[in-house]
């Protein structure tokens, strides 16, 4: 009976030191399709109309696009608020080194790589799938330029010692986000990883109570926080930085929109993005709670919905 | 037996929480720590048989031990558990190491982590269940009815330690992880207090 029992619990801890990811198996699809897959994180659906290929993942709330690419068109940022992350070259035009942690389908990275064909845009995405079918499905080909690690985000971060001019965290899975990936201490360690005028970027959902807590959490930790709102959506974007001066929340200060489209040829329409801007909801963020590793009900709060989900509708 | 249960499975969800920052949540952490929590049951459920057969003297100081190793265990997992996650974690994926997928590494950290945290007490709760069988057989229920009537209860303080650590005790703002983990410090301690002095309660000896 001993001898069953210790090897049975053997052969339970020694599979799973063995275990592996399971390697890619499917190929490029052409034609109009839908396609939906159980992975170990998500319930994903794949469809193509015509040139358009969606990515979606499934939740209880219906499902929630994470990415879309016009594969004819690739340059083009179907997802409204992806266009909004761009603001970021109002405060660090032209950077050199970025870190997105959620890969989705790639979207951001296309017009990325256009526009700044010398920069790296490391990516990190834990569900391997995800990353399987933003090949094989939405059309995306890593390069020395664009590697992607298949790994928790922020472990990544914990262990990966480099800095990021731009570190954008969009690590949504159906509208849901890791505790552990909301928490002060987690945005202190993505602090620390900023370049000296380094700018963090965090896509929030403001229709749930979390977003206050959110906000709460974000100002605690960076001096200054500047959100841009994505119209008919209930996306903002927030922008944080570690310094002081100059005050970035003062849109004089930020970088010409002529000279940050440049790059772009057209694709991007900076004075639509920068009218995005909209002030902190300053009382609404004083009666939340900073969320940290201690303390992070967060699939609570993102079950409370707030003023706001209405409004956007 | 509700509280021990109770106390059990509402630790796994603190201790997920609490793995949390170092390793992430992904599938490989929910399967050391579901595994972890299931060997700790199994041994648990193991040992607490042998305890049954010992002699009432040597029992006695067993369920003393044990009871001891759980509360002390506990106490180094509520007071000492963030720093020796921090060694773990540098020890097992150091920042150097090229490697930033390794499953291998996260895996060995993932089995020291929960082996030095959650596994010692909840082995020692688990080890008290098949004590409870004993205890009220040897009051006149029948071994099967015994066996049914602890392990039913276990079940149902399980089910209420993991709805009410996910529904009510990890929302409360005024607790917290930390202060979550000492409650279930001082409730283990109170709870096997207790059940050691109602299994040395006259009557309550083996079969054997």
């Amino acid at each position: 009976m001993k001898l069953a029992c210790f090897v049975l619990l053997s052969v339970l801890f020694g599979s799973c030191l063995a275990a592996e990811t399971a390697p890619p198996a499917t190929a490029p699809r052409k034609g109009s399709y839908t396609e939906t897959y159980d992975t170990l994180y998500n319930s994903l659906t794949v469809q193509r109309e015509g040139s358009i290929v969606e990515l979606r993942a499934r939740s209880r709330r219906g499902e929630f696009l994470e990415s879309a690419v016009d594969l004819d068109d690739p340059l083009r940022l179907i997802v409204p608020y992806s266009r909004s992350v761009f603001a970021a070259e109002f405060f660090l035009p032209n950077p050199k080194r970025v870190l997105m942690i959620g890969l989705g389908g790639a979207g951001i990275h296309r017009l990325f790589v256009a526009a700044h064909p010398e920069a790296l845009i490391q990516s990190v995405e834990l569900d391997a799938k995800v990353f399987e079918l933003c090949r094989t499905r939405l059309g995306f080909q890593p390069t020395t330029n664009t590697p992607v690690a298949v790994m928790d985000g922020r472990m990544f971060i914990k262990r990966n010692r480099e800095q990021w001019d731009w570190l954008i965290l969009d690590a949504f899975r159906g509208g849901y986000v890791s505790p552990h990936l909301k928490t002060a201490e987690f945005y202190r360690e993505c602090a620390a990883r900023l370049s000296e005028r380094g700018v963090f970027v965090s896509n929030l959902h403001e229709t749930t109570a979390l977003y206050y807590s959110d906000l709460k959490t974000i100002t605690s930790v960076f001096p200054q926080v500047v959100l841009f709102h994505v119209p008919g959506t209930g996306n903002v974007v927030a922008f944080a930085v570690n310094y002081r001066t100059p005050v970035i929340s003062d849109d004089s200060t930020w970088s010409a929109d002529a000279e940050v489209a440049k790059p772009f040829a057209g694709r991007l329409n900076f004075s639509l993005i920068r009218n995005g801007i909209r002030p902190l909801p300053t009382k609404e963020i004083a009666t939340a709670k900073v969320l940290t590793d201690d303390f992070a009900p967060v699939e609570f709060l993102n079950s409370v919905r707030t003023n706001n989900a209405a409004k956007d509708r | 037996m509700a509280v021990l249960g109770t106390l059990s499975m509402g630790f796994q969800l603190l201790a997920s929480r609490l793995l949390a920052p170092h390793f992430g949540t992904s599938i490989i952490v929910w399967a050391w720590l579901i595994s972890t929590f299931l060997a700790a049951f199994s041994l648990g459920s193991m040992l607490g048989g042998w305890i049954c057969n010992a002699a009432p003297h040597v029992r006695q100081r067993l369920q003393v031990v044990t009871a001891a190793a759980g509360v002390v265990s506990l106490a180094v997992t509520a007071l000492f558990g963030r720093v020796l996650l921090d060694r773990i974690e540098v020890a097992f994926l150091p920042v150097e190491a090229g490697d930033l997928q390794e499953v291998g590494g996260m895996s060995r950290a993932l089995f020291v982590s929960c082996l030095c945290l959650f596994f010692v007490p909840v082995t020692a709760l688990s080890s008290f269940s098949p004590q409870c069988v004993q205890y009220l057989a040897a009051h006149g229920t029948a071994p099967g009815a015994a066996s049914g009537v602890v392990y039913g209860i276990s079940t149902l303080g399980n089910i209420a330690g993991v709805m009410l650590t996910a529904f009510v005790l990890i929302p409360n703002e005024h607790l917290g992880l930390a202060r979550l983990l000492l409650l279930w410090l001082v409730v283990a301690g109170v709870s096997l207090s207790g059940l050691i002095l109602l299994l040395r309660a006259p009557n309550g000896r083996t079969a054997s």
